[in-house]
């Protein structure tokens, strides 16, 4: 119940910035993906059903405000933390730095299988004019990343929320 | 791995059977939409209202020559002044969308926008008013600038509309020139293009993109854009239109939303 709570918490923060952020500074197509963020934050840190869930419903919720394609981001999320998973289960210890990779290649996956499923599982003609922006998204939501594990990693201990390690 | 095995299929099913954002399996969407809108409402309410307000007060901070009661006498003028600057460029944008409405001659409710899109593929816009309001799904959103989208999500007092340069979206138009006829969809890396436009058709820079009101969402002769490039790149059988939208989606405060169907109408051809 601690881990839905926080991280539901955490994903309704991340989505009212996402969501009120484009209109209060120029970005375009560099919005941050904060709950992209969380979700692999979940894959390193946080085991099991619940949390693959909570990934499902982070990405739905994020289908709440973005495009016209319901289960899109819920697809992608469920991936990412899936990446995430296997990174945290593969390696021996999952530094920030592997978190940070791992938003990274998240952001890159996300976006390109996003758009290649909103294109009607086509390769869309103008998808290489669209990958620098969407690696700028990717480096800009890469460098967030390790503030939002800290505030992450704070609150668990806050609340007591057990969190396990690599190949545990 | 099941449960991950699982849910990709739940969300693969949701997007191959292509659920509505109103159909069922939305529902907790909506509601999620209805829980963020007062966040949503209240930023957008700092955005417009309140930021002059703390932006003159930071000022004044500066200023220590003047005494305590000058400078408190003064933030609040300045304060106030914001305050009815602000109410009436709102008091603008409202005279205008309802000189545009009575334009129209259709039934129309005006909403405030509240927030955007959640990732930067997609474009839409979240607006402070819904099925309370009479809106209801597919409906035509306007600006006095032009054509803005149609809502693709209505709960009670929550809205989405999906915006024309997203690349989800198509309506069809016509150069108010030549006639020639065609789809106008959003690029991802911003802008507009005009599908299906026949090579020999005579389109120029510069003319005037209107909607057709042959899609059974917009009504004819709304202001898409104008066209800023064609060409005909390979052995294609149509010619590459890039279109310049009307308006400015990011400086989207107050829009329109027509709540009356538009009655199908084909554009005359030239000759």
């Amino acid at each position: 119940m601690r881990l839905i709570g926080l991280f539901s918490i955490a994903t309704l923060i991340a989505l009212v910035l996402q969501t009120t952020l484009p209109r209060l500074l120029p970005l375009g197509l560099f919005v941050p993906d904060l709950v992209l963020i969380l979700a692999v934050d979940l894959g390193l840190r946080h085991h099991g059903s619940l949390s693959a869930a909570m990934a499902f419903a982070m990405g739905y919720a994020t289908d709440a405000f973005s495009g016209s394609q319901l289960g899109l981001n819920a697809l992608t999320l469920t991936l990412v933390f899936l990446l995430a998973y296997w990174l945290a289960r593969s390696l021996i210890s999952t530094s920030v730095v592997i978190g940070v990779v791992a938003v990274f290649a998240g952001v890159m996956f996300k976006d390109i299988g996003g758009y290649f499923v909103s294109s009607g599982w086509s390769t869309p003609p103008d998808l290489h004019t669209l990958i620098p922006p969407m690696l700028l998204q990717a480096t800009i939501t890469a460098l967030l990343a390790p503030w939002v594990f800290g505030v992450m990693d704070r609150a668990a201990r806050i609340i007591g929320l057990r969190q396990r390690a690599a190949r545990e | 791995m099941i449960t991950i095995g699982i849910l990709v299929i739940i969300s693969l099913h949701m997007l191959s059977t292509g659920v509505k954002p109103d159909g069922r399996a939305s529902r907790p969407s909506l509601l999620l939409m209805e829980v963020l809108r007062p966040f949503q409402a209240l930023e957008s309410a700092l955005t417009y209202g309140a930021s002059g307000l703390v932006h003159d007060y930071f000022d004044l901070v500066g200023v220590r020559e003047q005494n305590v009661e000058l400078r408190k006498q003064l933030a609040e003028l300045q304060s106030e002044r914001a305050r009815l600057v602000e109410l009436q460029v709102e008091n603008r944008h409202l005279a205008d969308l309802l000189e545009l409405k009575e334009a129209l001659g259709t039934s129309a409710v005006a909403a405030n926008v509240i927030g955007s899109d959640a990732t930067g593929l997609s474009r839409s816009l979240v607006l402070g008013e819904g099925s309370g309001d009479e809106l209801r799904r597919d409906m035509a959103v306007v600006s006095t600038e032009g054509v803005v989208g149609r809502l693709i999500a209505v709960s009670s007092s929550v809205s989405r509309v999906l915006l024309i340069d997203d690349h989800n979206s198509a309506l069809d138009a016509f150069d108010q020139r030549s006639r020639a006829r065609g789809i106008i969809a959003g690029v991802v890396d911003d802008g507009l293009t005009m599908k299906y436009v026949d090579r020999s058709e005579d389109i120029k820079p510069g003319d005037t993109i209107v909607t057709s009101g042959m899609d059974g969402v917009f009504p004819r002769g709304l202001l898409v854009g104008q066209v800023a490039r064609v060409s005909q790149e390979g052995p294609g059988l149509f010619l590459n239109v890039e279109v310049k939208a009307a308006v400015d989606f990011r400086r989207l405060e107050q829009v329109l939303i027509l709540t009356q169907k538009p009655v199908e109408s084909a554009p005359d051809r030239k000759g």
